[in-house]
Protein backbone atom coordinates (compact mmCIF):
# COMPACT_ATOMS: atom_id res chain seq x y z
CA UNK A 1 0.00 0.00 0.00
CA UNK A 2 1.70 3.51 -1.03
CA UNK A 3 1.00 6.13 1.19
CA UNK A 4 0.03 9.18 -0.26
CA UNK A 5 -0.07 12.71 0.79
CA UNK A 6 -3.39 12.72 2.61
CA UNK A 7 -2.84 9.27 4.01
CA UNK A 8 0.32 10.60 5.80
CA UNK A 9 -1.40 14.01 6.62
CA UNK A 10 -4.49 12.50 8.76
CA UNK A 11 -2.28 10.76 11.63
CA UNK A 12 -0.53 14.24 12.61
CA UNK A 13 -4.14 15.87 12.42
CA UNK A 14 -5.13 13.69 14.75
CA UNK A 15 -2.71 14.08 17.18
CA UNK A 16 -2.60 17.57 16.91
CA UNK A 17 -6.67 17.37 17.38
CA UNK A 18 -6.02 15.47 20.18
CA UNK A 19 -3.31 17.72 22.06
CA UNK A 20 -5.30 20.49 21.49
CA UNK A 21 -8.21 19.57 23.73
CA UNK A 22 -6.13 17.81 26.28
CA UNK A 23 -5.40 20.72 28.26
CA UNK A 24 -8.89 21.28 28.52
CA UNK A 25 -9.57 18.32 29.99
CA UNK A 26 -8.93 19.87 33.73
CA UNK A 27 -8.97 23.61 34.59
CA UNK A 28 -6.66 22.90 37.02
CA UNK A 29 -3.51 25.27 36.62
CA UNK A 30 -1.24 22.87 38.01
CA UNK A 31 -1.83 19.99 35.48
CA UNK A 32 -1.88 22.52 32.65
CA UNK A 33 1.67 23.57 33.93
CA UNK A 34 2.64 19.99 34.10
CA UNK A 35 1.39 19.62 30.57
CA UNK A 36 3.49 22.09 29.31
CA UNK A 37 6.33 20.76 30.91
CA UNK A 38 5.92 16.94 29.51
CA UNK A 39 5.73 18.78 25.66
CA UNK A 40 8.67 20.67 26.65
CA UNK A 41 10.74 16.97 27.89
CA UNK A 42 9.32 15.43 24.62
CA UNK A 43 11.28 17.70 22.59
CA UNK A 44 14.57 17.45 24.76
CA UNK A 45 14.01 13.65 25.10
CA UNK A 46 13.89 13.33 21.38
CA UNK A 47 16.59 15.23 20.61
CA UNK A 48 19.05 12.91 22.71
CA UNK A 49 16.86 9.98 21.52
CA UNK A 50 18.43 10.78 18.14
CA UNK A 51 21.99 11.63 19.34
CA UNK A 52 21.94 8.65 21.67
CA UNK A 53 19.31 6.20 20.79
CA UNK A 54 20.03 6.15 17.13
CA UNK A 55 23.76 7.51 16.33
CA UNK A 56 24.78 5.81 19.75
CA UNK A 57 26.36 8.07 20.76
CA UNK A 58 26.40 8.11 24.58
CA UNK A 59 26.88 11.81 25.51
CA UNK A 60 25.83 13.45 28.98
CA UNK A 61 26.08 16.61 27.33
CA UNK A 62 22.83 17.46 26.49
CA UNK A 63 21.46 19.15 29.28
CA UNK A 64 24.47 21.82 28.97
CA UNK A 65 23.31 22.28 25.50
CA UNK A 66 19.73 23.13 26.67
CA UNK A 67 21.21 25.35 29.21
CA UNK A 68 22.95 27.24 26.61
CA UNK A 69 19.86 27.91 24.96
CA UNK A 70 18.19 28.77 27.75
CA UNK A 71 20.91 31.44 28.96
CA UNK A 72 21.03 32.52 25.26
CA UNK A 73 17.41 33.27 24.86
CA UNK A 74 16.71 34.45 28.62
CA UNK A 75 19.90 36.86 27.87
CA UNK A 76 18.83 37.90 24.31
CA UNK A 77 15.51 39.01 25.68
CA UNK A 78 16.08 40.37 29.18
CA UNK A 79 18.88 42.56 28.01
CA UNK A 80 19.13 43.22 24.62
CA UNK A 81 14.93 43.48 24.39
CA UNK A 82 15.09 40.75 21.40
CA UNK A 83 11.30 39.49 20.84
CA UNK A 84 10.84 35.35 21.49
CA UNK A 85 10.73 34.99 18.19
CA UNK A 86 14.06 35.90 17.73
CA UNK A 87 15.63 34.63 20.89
CA UNK A 88 14.25 31.11 20.21
CA UNK A 89 15.95 30.60 16.86
CA UNK A 90 18.82 32.57 18.49
CA UNK A 91 19.23 29.94 21.14
CA UNK A 92 18.83 26.84 18.61
CA UNK A 93 21.90 28.41 16.67
CA UNK A 94 23.98 28.70 20.19
CA UNK A 95 23.31 25.32 20.93
CA UNK A 96 23.23 24.09 17.83
CA UNK A 97 27.77 25.49 18.17
CA UNK A 98 28.09 23.98 20.82
CA UNK A 99 26.30 20.91 20.51
CA UNK A 100 28.94 20.76 17.08
CA UNK A 101 31.81 21.13 19.93
CA UNK A 102 30.52 18.83 22.24
CA UNK A 103 30.59 16.43 19.09
CA UNK A 104 34.06 16.57 17.75
CA UNK A 105 35.31 14.87 20.82
CA UNK A 106 33.19 11.63 19.22
CA UNK A 107 35.91 11.18 16.09
CA UNK A 108 37.94 9.86 19.00
CA UNK A 109 36.14 8.72 21.57
CA UNK A 110 33.81 5.97 22.14
CA UNK A 111 31.24 4.86 24.87
CA UNK A 112 32.45 5.68 28.50
CA UNK A 113 35.09 7.69 27.63
CA UNK A 114 32.96 9.91 25.53
CA UNK A 115 30.40 10.19 28.42
CA UNK A 116 33.29 11.37 30.73
CA UNK A 117 34.55 14.08 28.17
CA UNK A 118 31.01 15.18 27.75
CA UNK A 119 30.31 15.44 31.34
CA UNK A 120 33.40 17.19 31.86
CA UNK A 121 32.14 19.89 29.33
CA UNK A 122 28.49 19.74 30.18
CA UNK A 123 29.58 20.46 33.56
CA UNK A 124 31.98 23.26 32.68
CA UNK A 125 29.30 24.94 31.32
CA UNK A 126 27.24 24.79 34.29
CA UNK A 127 29.57 25.94 36.59
CA UNK A 128 29.99 29.04 34.26
CA UNK A 129 26.39 30.07 34.39
CA UNK A 130 26.47 29.22 38.07
CA UNK A 131 29.56 31.98 38.47
CA UNK A 132 29.02 34.64 36.21
CA UNK A 133 27.21 37.68 37.01
CA UNK A 134 25.69 38.59 34.02
CA UNK A 135 24.08 35.58 33.61
CA UNK A 136 22.83 36.01 37.27
CA UNK A 137 25.51 33.49 39.04
CA UNK A 138 24.36 31.29 41.51
CA UNK A 139 21.33 33.76 42.16
CA UNK A 140 19.27 32.75 38.93
CA UNK A 141 18.17 34.57 35.89
CA UNK A 142 15.44 36.47 36.40
CA UNK A 143 12.53 38.36 34.99
CA UNK A 144 12.74 37.02 31.63
CA UNK A 145 10.42 38.60 29.57
CA UNK A 146 7.08 35.95 27.86
CA UNK A 147 6.62 35.94 24.35
CA UNK A 148 4.52 38.31 22.98
CA UNK A 149 2.36 38.25 20.08
CA UNK A 150 1.37 41.65 19.14
CA UNK A 151 -0.14 43.14 22.69
CA UNK A 152 -0.65 40.10 24.17
CA UNK A 153 1.56 38.24 26.27
CA UNK A 154 2.18 34.44 26.76
CA UNK A 155 2.11 34.46 30.01
CA UNK A 156 -0.97 32.05 31.38
CA UNK A 157 -0.24 28.15 31.69
CA UNK A 158 -2.67 27.36 29.07
CA UNK A 159 -1.72 29.62 26.31
CA UNK A 160 1.77 28.70 26.92
CA UNK A 161 1.00 25.61 26.26
CA UNK A 162 -0.30 26.53 23.08
CA UNK A 163 2.87 27.92 22.24
CA UNK A 164 4.72 24.51 23.15
CA UNK A 165 2.37 22.08 21.37
CA UNK A 166 2.81 22.86 18.26
CA UNK A 167 6.68 22.89 18.58
CA UNK A 168 6.57 19.91 20.29
CA UNK A 169 4.69 18.38 17.85
CA UNK A 170 6.47 19.55 14.84
CA UNK A 171 9.57 18.05 16.54
CA UNK A 172 8.21 14.85 16.84
CA UNK A 173 7.32 15.20 13.02
CA UNK A 174 11.03 16.05 12.08
CA UNK A 175 12.17 13.49 14.26
CA UNK A 176 10.44 11.01 12.65
CA UNK A 177 11.36 12.15 9.27
CA UNK A 178 15.20 11.76 9.71
CA UNK A 179 14.77 8.91 11.17
CA UNK A 180 12.81 6.81 8.86
CA UNK A 181 14.89 8.41 5.65
CA UNK A 182 18.52 7.66 4.62
CA UNK A 183 19.65 10.20 7.53
CA UNK A 184 17.77 7.99 10.24
CA UNK A 185 19.70 4.37 8.35
CA UNK A 186 23.20 5.92 8.67
CA UNK A 187 22.74 7.07 12.33
CA UNK A 188 22.27 3.70 13.22
CA UNK A 189 24.73 2.47 10.53
CA UNK A 190 27.45 4.46 12.36
CA UNK A 191 26.10 2.80 15.80
CA UNK A 192 25.76 -0.53 15.06
CA UNK A 193 29.59 -0.53 13.40
CA UNK A 194 30.96 2.50 12.06
CA UNK A 195 34.11 0.55 10.11
CA UNK A 196 31.29 -1.40 8.23
CA UNK A 197 29.00 1.76 7.78
CA UNK A 198 32.55 3.76 6.63
CA UNK A 199 33.35 1.21 3.84
CA UNK A 200 29.53 1.66 2.73
CA UNK A 201 30.42 5.21 1.71
CA UNK A 202 29.02 6.86 4.39
CA UNK A 203 31.12 10.17 5.93
CA UNK A 204 30.99 8.73 9.68
CA UNK A 205 32.91 11.84 11.23
CA UNK A 206 29.96 14.08 8.81
CA UNK A 207 27.10 11.87 10.10
CA UNK A 208 28.03 11.83 13.93
CA UNK A 209 28.35 15.93 13.72
CA UNK A 210 25.01 16.16 12.15
CA UNK A 211 23.50 13.61 14.86
CA UNK A 212 25.11 15.86 17.52
CA UNK A 213 24.07 19.07 15.53
CA UNK A 214 20.19 18.02 15.21
CA UNK A 215 20.06 17.03 18.87
CA UNK A 216 21.66 20.54 20.08
CA UNK A 217 18.86 22.20 17.81
CA UNK A 218 16.04 20.38 19.87
CA UNK A 219 17.67 21.31 23.14
CA UNK A 220 18.70 24.83 22.38
CA UNK A 221 14.80 25.06 21.32
CA UNK A 222 13.86 23.42 24.95
CA UNK A 223 16.08 25.56 26.70
CA UNK A 224 14.42 28.77 25.35
CA UNK A 225 10.94 27.41 25.71
CA UNK A 226 11.71 26.92 30.04
CA UNK A 227 13.35 30.15 30.10
CA UNK A 228 10.62 32.22 29.22
CA UNK A 229 8.03 29.62 30.92
CA UNK A 230 5.98 31.92 33.70
CA UNK A 231 7.85 33.15 36.15
CA UNK A 232 10.82 33.70 33.60
CA UNK A 233 13.43 32.20 36.09
CA UNK A 234 16.12 30.00 35.00
CA UNK A 235 18.48 28.97 37.35
CA UNK A 236 21.87 26.63 37.22
CA UNK A 237 20.80 23.69 39.64
CA UNK A 238 17.87 23.24 36.83
CA UNK A 239 20.82 22.03 34.72
CA UNK A 240 23.12 19.43 36.69
CA UNK A 241 23.92 15.88 36.45
CA UNK A 242 20.52 15.04 38.22
CA UNK A 243 18.51 16.19 35.64
CA UNK A 244 20.93 14.79 32.48
CA UNK A 245 19.88 11.07 34.75
CA UNK A 246 16.41 12.34 34.48
CA UNK A 247 16.55 13.05 30.56
CA UNK A 248 18.80 9.81 30.02
CA UNK A 249 16.20 7.71 32.11
CA UNK A 250 13.31 9.26 29.45
CA UNK A 251 15.12 7.46 26.39
CA UNK A 252 16.76 4.60 28.02
CA UNK A 253 12.67 3.52 29.56
CA UNK A 254 11.24 4.76 26.16
CA UNK A 255 13.44 2.42 24.12
CA UNK A 256 16.93 3.78 23.25
CA UNK A 257 16.70 3.74 19.48
CA UNK A 258 13.12 3.73 19.16
CA UNK A 259 11.47 6.16 17.33
CA UNK A 260 8.47 6.48 19.79
CA UNK A 261 11.46 5.88 22.29
CA UNK A 262 11.79 9.37 23.49
CA UNK A 263 8.17 10.75 23.49
CA UNK A 264 6.80 7.21 25.91
CA UNK A 265 9.93 8.16 28.18
CA UNK A 266 9.20 11.67 28.44
CA UNK A 267 5.65 11.61 29.31
CA UNK A 268 5.95 8.78 31.65
CA UNK A 269 9.08 9.87 33.52
CA UNK A 270 7.61 13.57 33.80
CA UNK A 271 5.06 12.05 35.54
CA UNK A 272 6.83 9.87 37.96
CA UNK A 273 9.04 12.67 38.61
CA UNK A 274 6.27 14.85 40.35
CA UNK A 275 4.39 12.54 41.72
CA UNK A 276 8.02 11.84 43.45
CA UNK A 277 8.73 15.12 44.25
CA UNK A 278 8.02 14.94 47.81
CA UNK A 279 10.44 12.23 48.74
CA UNK A 280 13.21 14.17 46.42
CA UNK A 281 16.40 13.22 48.42
CA UNK A 282 15.56 9.30 46.99
CA UNK A 283 14.75 10.51 43.58
CA UNK A 284 18.17 10.29 42.05
CA UNK A 285 18.40 6.64 43.45
CA UNK A 286 15.17 5.84 42.54
CA UNK A 287 15.84 6.89 38.82
CA UNK A 288 19.30 5.39 38.87
CA UNK A 289 18.11 2.11 39.83
CA UNK A 290 15.15 2.35 36.83
CA UNK A 291 17.84 2.46 34.34
CA UNK A 292 19.91 -0.34 35.76
CA UNK A 293 16.68 -2.63 35.90
CA UNK A 294 14.99 -1.47 32.14
CA UNK A 295 19.31 -1.74 30.80
CA UNK A 296 19.28 -5.57 32.38
CA UNK A 297 15.13 -6.62 31.90
CA UNK A 298 13.88 -4.83 29.13
CA UNK A 299 17.00 -3.26 26.67
CA UNK A 300 15.02 -1.89 24.06
CA UNK A 301 12.39 0.23 26.54
CA UNK A 302 9.01 -0.43 26.65
CA UNK A 303 8.96 0.69 22.38
CA UNK A 304 10.82 -2.52 22.50
CA UNK A 305 8.03 -4.29 24.29
CA UNK A 306 4.90 -2.82 22.36
CA UNK A 307 6.85 -3.92 19.27
CA UNK A 308 7.53 -7.09 20.06
CA UNK A 309 3.98 -7.49 20.94
CA UNK A 310 3.02 -6.58 17.89
CA UNK A 311 5.55 -8.83 16.25
CA UNK A 312 4.19 -11.75 17.87
CA UNK A 313 0.46 -11.00 17.47
CA UNK A 314 1.28 -10.85 13.09
CA UNK A 315 3.72 -13.89 13.65
CA UNK A 316 0.28 -15.94 15.50
CA UNK A 317 -1.93 -14.29 12.48
CA UNK A 318 0.27 -15.94 9.93
CA UNK A 319 1.04 -19.18 11.33
CA UNK A 320 -3.20 -19.76 12.27
CA UNK A 321 -3.67 -18.39 8.51
CA UNK A 322 -0.95 -20.78 7.16
CA UNK A 323 -2.20 -23.74 9.12
CA UNK A 324 -5.64 -23.24 7.97
CA UNK A 325 -4.64 -22.97 4.62
CA UNK A 326 -2.88 -26.50 5.01
CA UNK A 327 -6.22 -27.81 6.89
CA UNK A 328 -8.29 -26.74 3.93
CA UNK A 329 -5.64 -28.48 1.19
CA UNK B 1 42.98 -2.40 -15.60
CA UNK B 2 40.58 -1.10 -13.38
CA UNK B 3 42.49 -1.92 -10.43
CA UNK B 4 45.90 -1.35 -10.79
CA UNK B 5 48.24 -1.34 -7.35
CA UNK B 6 51.74 -0.84 -7.07
CA UNK B 7 54.30 -1.11 -4.38
CA UNK B 8 52.07 -1.55 -1.72
CA UNK B 9 54.13 -1.80 1.21
CA UNK B 10 52.64 -1.94 4.68
CA UNK B 11 54.27 -2.10 8.40
CA UNK B 12 52.60 -3.55 11.89
CA UNK B 13 55.60 -2.79 14.53
CA UNK B 14 58.61 -4.59 12.79
CA UNK B 15 56.41 -7.09 11.29
CA UNK B 16 56.11 -6.15 7.01
CA UNK B 17 52.57 -7.48 6.91
CA UNK B 18 52.99 -6.23 2.83
CA UNK B 19 55.58 -6.11 0.92
CA UNK B 20 55.77 -4.32 -2.05
CA UNK B 21 53.16 -6.03 -3.73
CA UNK B 22 51.92 -5.24 -6.96
CA UNK B 23 48.72 -6.45 -7.83
CA UNK B 24 46.63 -5.41 -10.66
CA UNK B 25 42.79 -6.56 -11.63
CA UNK B 26 41.38 -6.50 -15.42
CA UNK B 27 37.75 -5.17 -15.68
CA UNK B 28 34.91 -8.16 -15.60
CA UNK B 29 37.85 -10.45 -14.27
CA UNK B 30 37.36 -13.29 -11.20
CA UNK B 31 40.51 -13.19 -9.63
CA UNK B 32 41.51 -15.50 -6.57
CA UNK B 33 43.54 -14.21 -3.78
CA UNK B 34 45.74 -17.03 -2.03
CA UNK B 35 47.85 -17.79 0.46
CA UNK B 36 48.69 -19.50 4.18
CA UNK B 37 47.42 -17.65 7.13
CA UNK B 38 48.97 -14.52 8.00
CA UNK B 39 50.38 -13.94 4.27
CA UNK B 40 48.78 -10.66 4.04
CA UNK B 41 45.48 -11.20 2.06
CA UNK B 42 43.17 -9.19 4.34
CA UNK B 43 45.94 -6.59 4.89
CA UNK B 44 45.35 -6.19 1.18
CA UNK B 45 41.92 -5.79 1.16
CA UNK B 46 42.30 -3.59 4.16
CA UNK B 47 44.71 -1.55 2.32
CA UNK B 48 42.71 -1.25 -0.78
CA UNK B 49 39.64 -0.09 0.67
CA UNK B 50 41.29 2.32 2.85
CA UNK B 51 40.57 0.73 6.25
CA UNK B 52 44.61 1.12 6.24
CA UNK B 53 47.00 3.58 5.29
CA UNK B 54 49.78 1.94 3.43
CA UNK B 55 53.64 3.46 4.31
CA UNK B 56 54.50 2.63 0.69
CA UNK B 57 52.66 2.55 -3.22
CA UNK B 58 49.92 3.70 -4.70
CA UNK B 59 46.29 2.79 -6.19
CA UNK B 60 44.36 3.92 -8.98
CA UNK B 61 40.66 3.07 -9.92
CA UNK B 62 39.72 3.02 -13.55
CA UNK B 63 42.56 5.56 -14.10
CA UNK B 64 42.34 7.70 -11.47
CA UNK B 65 44.41 8.35 -8.35
CA UNK B 66 42.52 7.03 -4.98
CA UNK B 67 45.70 6.76 -3.07
CA UNK B 68 44.94 8.12 0.69
CA UNK B 69 41.61 8.43 0.44
CA UNK B 70 39.04 7.26 3.21
CA UNK B 71 37.18 4.48 3.10
CA UNK B 72 33.34 6.16 2.22
CA UNK B 73 35.57 8.11 -0.40
CA UNK B 74 37.09 4.69 -1.73
CA UNK B 75 33.86 3.59 -1.07
CA UNK B 76 31.83 6.15 -3.59
CA UNK B 77 34.57 5.83 -6.20
CA UNK B 78 33.20 2.12 -6.90
CA UNK B 79 34.69 -0.48 -4.46
CA UNK B 80 32.85 -2.70 -2.68
CA UNK B 81 33.88 -5.37 -0.12
CA UNK B 82 32.94 -7.66 2.72
CA UNK B 83 34.15 -8.74 5.37
CA UNK B 84 35.69 -12.01 7.13
CA UNK B 85 33.81 -11.10 10.31
CA UNK B 86 31.02 -10.34 8.26
CA UNK B 87 29.99 -6.76 10.05
CA UNK B 88 25.84 -7.07 9.39
CA UNK B 89 24.09 -4.21 10.86
CA UNK B 90 22.40 -6.40 13.03
CA UNK B 91 19.95 -4.30 14.89
CA UNK B 92 18.58 -3.13 11.52
CA UNK B 93 16.49 -4.77 9.27
CA UNK B 94 17.70 -7.32 6.25
CA UNK B 95 16.21 -4.37 3.80
CA UNK B 96 17.64 -1.55 5.79
CA UNK B 97 21.18 -3.57 5.54
CA UNK B 98 20.93 -2.94 2.07
CA UNK B 99 19.47 0.17 2.04
CA UNK B 100 22.69 1.42 4.11
CA UNK B 101 24.87 0.03 1.39
CA UNK B 102 23.01 2.08 -1.30
CA UNK B 103 23.15 5.17 0.56
CA UNK B 104 25.72 6.86 -2.32
CA UNK B 105 22.91 5.96 -4.37
CA UNK B 106 20.07 7.86 -2.58
CA UNK B 107 18.98 10.88 -4.37
CA UNK B 108 17.46 13.72 -1.91
CA UNK B 109 18.98 16.44 0.12
CA UNK B 110 19.69 16.46 4.30
CA UNK B 111 16.97 19.37 4.38
CA UNK B 112 14.23 17.40 2.36
CA UNK B 113 14.72 14.51 4.47
CA UNK B 114 14.44 16.46 7.46
CA UNK B 115 11.51 17.95 6.35
CA UNK B 116 9.78 14.93 5.20
CA UNK B 117 9.41 16.31 1.67
CA UNK B 118 7.12 14.23 -1.30
CA UNK B 119 10.19 13.72 -3.21
CA UNK B 120 11.77 11.92 -0.34
CA UNK B 121 8.56 9.20 0.12
CA UNK B 122 9.18 9.01 -4.09
CA UNK B 123 12.85 8.12 -3.96
CA UNK B 124 12.68 6.04 -0.86
CA UNK B 125 9.39 4.13 -2.71
CA UNK B 126 12.35 3.36 -5.50
CA UNK B 127 15.43 2.09 -3.79
CA UNK B 128 13.08 -0.01 -1.45
CA UNK B 129 11.79 -1.29 -4.79
CA UNK B 130 15.27 -2.05 -6.26
CA UNK B 131 16.57 -3.36 -3.29
CA UNK B 132 13.59 -5.50 -2.57
CA UNK B 133 14.78 -6.83 -6.41
CA UNK B 134 18.18 -7.68 -4.77
CA UNK B 135 17.13 -9.59 -1.96
CA UNK B 136 14.99 -11.95 -4.13
CA UNK B 137 17.93 -12.72 -6.22
CA UNK B 138 20.07 -13.48 -3.28
CA UNK B 139 16.73 -15.56 -1.83
CA UNK B 140 16.37 -13.08 0.99
CA UNK B 141 13.14 -11.27 0.36
CA UNK B 142 11.00 -12.89 2.76
CA UNK B 143 13.25 -11.88 5.72
CA UNK B 144 13.51 -8.29 4.28
CA UNK B 145 11.51 -7.23 7.48
CA UNK B 146 13.71 -9.55 9.89
CA UNK B 147 17.13 -7.98 12.08
CA UNK B 148 19.94 -8.87 10.63
CA UNK B 149 21.66 -10.43 13.51
CA UNK B 150 18.53 -13.09 13.71
CA UNK B 151 19.53 -14.68 10.28
CA UNK B 152 21.79 -17.89 9.80
CA UNK B 153 24.71 -18.17 9.43
CA UNK B 154 24.89 -18.87 6.01
CA UNK B 155 21.88 -16.46 5.11
CA UNK B 156 24.50 -13.50 6.88
CA UNK B 157 27.25 -14.53 4.23
CA UNK B 158 24.38 -13.86 1.69
CA UNK B 159 23.59 -9.94 3.18
CA UNK B 160 26.86 -9.90 3.48
CA UNK B 161 27.57 -9.66 -0.51
CA UNK B 162 24.09 -8.35 -0.89
CA UNK B 163 24.68 -5.11 1.02
CA UNK B 164 28.31 -4.87 -0.84
CA UNK B 165 26.42 -5.31 -4.46
CA UNK B 166 24.01 -2.89 -3.27
CA UNK B 167 26.94 -0.17 -3.65
CA UNK B 168 26.65 -0.50 -7.18
CA UNK B 169 30.72 -1.12 -7.36
CA UNK B 170 33.23 -1.13 -10.23
CA UNK B 171 34.78 -3.70 -8.23
CA UNK B 172 33.80 -5.98 -4.95
CA UNK B 173 36.32 -7.75 -2.90
CA UNK B 174 35.37 -10.99 -1.06
CA UNK B 175 37.36 -11.80 1.73
CA UNK B 176 36.17 -15.93 2.47
CA UNK B 177 32.46 -15.78 1.24
CA UNK B 178 32.23 -19.63 1.92
CA UNK B 179 34.28 -19.98 5.01
CA UNK B 180 31.85 -21.75 7.44
CA UNK B 181 29.40 -23.19 4.35
CA UNK B 182 28.58 -26.90 4.20
CA UNK B 183 29.65 -28.33 0.65
CA UNK B 184 26.11 -27.93 -0.99
CA UNK B 185 26.12 -24.46 0.17
CA UNK B 186 29.43 -23.75 -1.29
CA UNK B 187 28.20 -24.90 -4.51
CA UNK B 188 25.29 -22.51 -4.77
CA UNK B 189 26.95 -19.84 -3.61
CA UNK B 190 29.45 -20.44 -6.22
CA UNK B 191 26.69 -20.59 -8.80
CA UNK B 192 25.45 -16.96 -6.87
CA UNK B 193 28.42 -15.45 -7.38
CA UNK B 194 29.13 -15.98 -10.66
CA UNK B 195 25.23 -14.66 -11.52
CA UNK B 196 25.72 -11.91 -9.96
CA UNK B 197 28.59 -10.92 -11.51
CA UNK B 198 27.46 -10.84 -15.01
CA UNK B 199 23.71 -9.70 -13.92
CA UNK B 200 25.48 -6.63 -12.31
CA UNK B 201 28.63 -6.21 -14.92
CA UNK B 202 30.97 -6.55 -11.46
CA UNK B 203 34.59 -7.48 -11.24
CA UNK B 204 35.51 -9.66 -8.43
CA UNK B 205 38.75 -10.65 -6.22
CA UNK B 206 38.19 -13.43 -4.17
CA UNK B 207 39.95 -13.96 -0.91
CA UNK B 208 39.10 -18.01 -0.28
CA UNK B 209 40.87 -21.18 1.51
CA UNK B 210 38.70 -23.24 0.37
CA UNK B 211 40.80 -24.18 -2.92
CA UNK B 212 37.94 -26.11 -5.30
CA UNK B 213 36.35 -22.14 -4.80
CA UNK B 214 39.19 -20.91 -6.38
CA UNK B 215 40.01 -23.28 -9.03
CA UNK B 216 36.32 -23.76 -10.55
CA UNK B 217 35.40 -19.94 -10.62
CA UNK B 218 38.64 -17.86 -10.55
CA UNK B 219 40.88 -17.19 -14.36
CA UNK B 220 43.51 -15.48 -12.60
CA UNK B 221 45.01 -16.58 -8.98
CA UNK B 222 47.72 -14.29 -6.94
CA UNK B 223 49.55 -16.04 -4.66
CA UNK B 224 50.52 -14.04 -1.42
CA UNK B 225 53.36 -15.94 1.37
CA UNK B 226 54.63 -13.43 4.00
CA UNK B 227 53.48 -10.20 2.57
CA UNK B 228 54.89 -10.70 -1.23
CA UNK B 229 53.59 -12.21 -4.07
CA UNK B 230 55.27 -15.47 -4.91
CA UNK B 231 53.11 -16.46 -7.75
CA UNK B 232 50.44 -15.22 -10.38
CA UNK B 233 48.51 -16.59 -12.98
CA UNK B 234 45.93 -19.48 -14.33
CA UNK B 235 44.65 -21.62 -11.68
CA UNK B 236 46.54 -24.93 -12.86
CA UNK B 237 49.41 -23.58 -13.21
CA UNK B 238 49.45 -21.94 -9.68
CA UNK B 239 48.33 -25.51 -8.47
CA UNK B 240 51.70 -26.93 -9.69
CA UNK B 241 54.16 -24.16 -8.66
CA UNK B 242 56.99 -25.20 -6.29
CA UNK B 243 56.95 -22.10 -4.62
CA UNK B 244 53.23 -22.52 -3.96
CA UNK B 245 53.59 -26.05 -2.84
CA UNK B 246 56.00 -25.43 -0.59
CA UNK B 247 53.91 -22.09 0.82
CA UNK B 248 50.90 -24.47 2.01
CA UNK B 249 52.55 -28.32 2.31
CA UNK B 250 56.11 -27.28 3.01
CA UNK B 251 59.17 -28.28 1.54
CA UNK B 252 60.26 -31.57 1.02
CA UNK B 253 63.46 -33.01 2.53
CA UNK B 254 66.28 -34.17 1.39
CA UNK B 255 67.56 -37.69 3.28
CA UNK B 256 70.49 -36.12 4.80
CA UNK B 257 68.17 -33.32 6.19
CA UNK B 258 65.69 -35.46 8.10
CA UNK B 259 68.54 -37.14 9.57
CA UNK B 260 70.12 -33.72 10.86
CA UNK B 261 66.62 -32.79 12.26
CA UNK B 262 66.33 -35.86 14.05
CA UNK B 263 69.70 -35.63 15.34
CA UNK B 264 68.97 -32.20 16.39
CA UNK B 265 65.48 -32.52 18.24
Amino acid sequence: MRATPVRRAWPWLLGFGALLVLPLITSNAYHRYLLTIILINVILAVGLNIVKGFAGQVTVGHIALAAIGAYTSAALSAYYGVPFWLALPGAMLAAGLAGVMIGIPSFRLEGAYLALATLGLAESVRIYFSATDYFGASIGFGDIPPPFIGGYAINTHLSYYYLVMPLALAGIYFSFAILRSDIGRSFQALREDPLAASVSGINVRKYKLLAFLISALYAGCAGSLQAHLSPGFIHPNNYTIVEMVTLLLMVVLGGIGHIWGGIIGAVLVTIVYDLTRDYYQYQLAIFGMIIVLTVTYMPKGIGGIIDRLFAERRFNARRKASAEKSNAA
Amino acid sequence: MLLEVKGFSKQFGGLAAISNVDFSVKKGEIRGLIGPNGSGKSTLFNLISGVYTPDKGRISLDGEDISGLEPHEIARRGIARTFQLLRLFGQMTVLENLLVGHHAHIRYSAPAAIFGLPNVWAEETRVKDEMMDLLSFIGLADYAGMPAGELSGGQRRLLTIGRAIAMRPKILLLDEPAAGLSPVNVDNLLRLIVSLKERYGLTLVVIEHILKVVMDTCETVTVLEHGEKIAEGPPAKIKDDPRVVEAYLGKEMSDAEVQAFLKAS
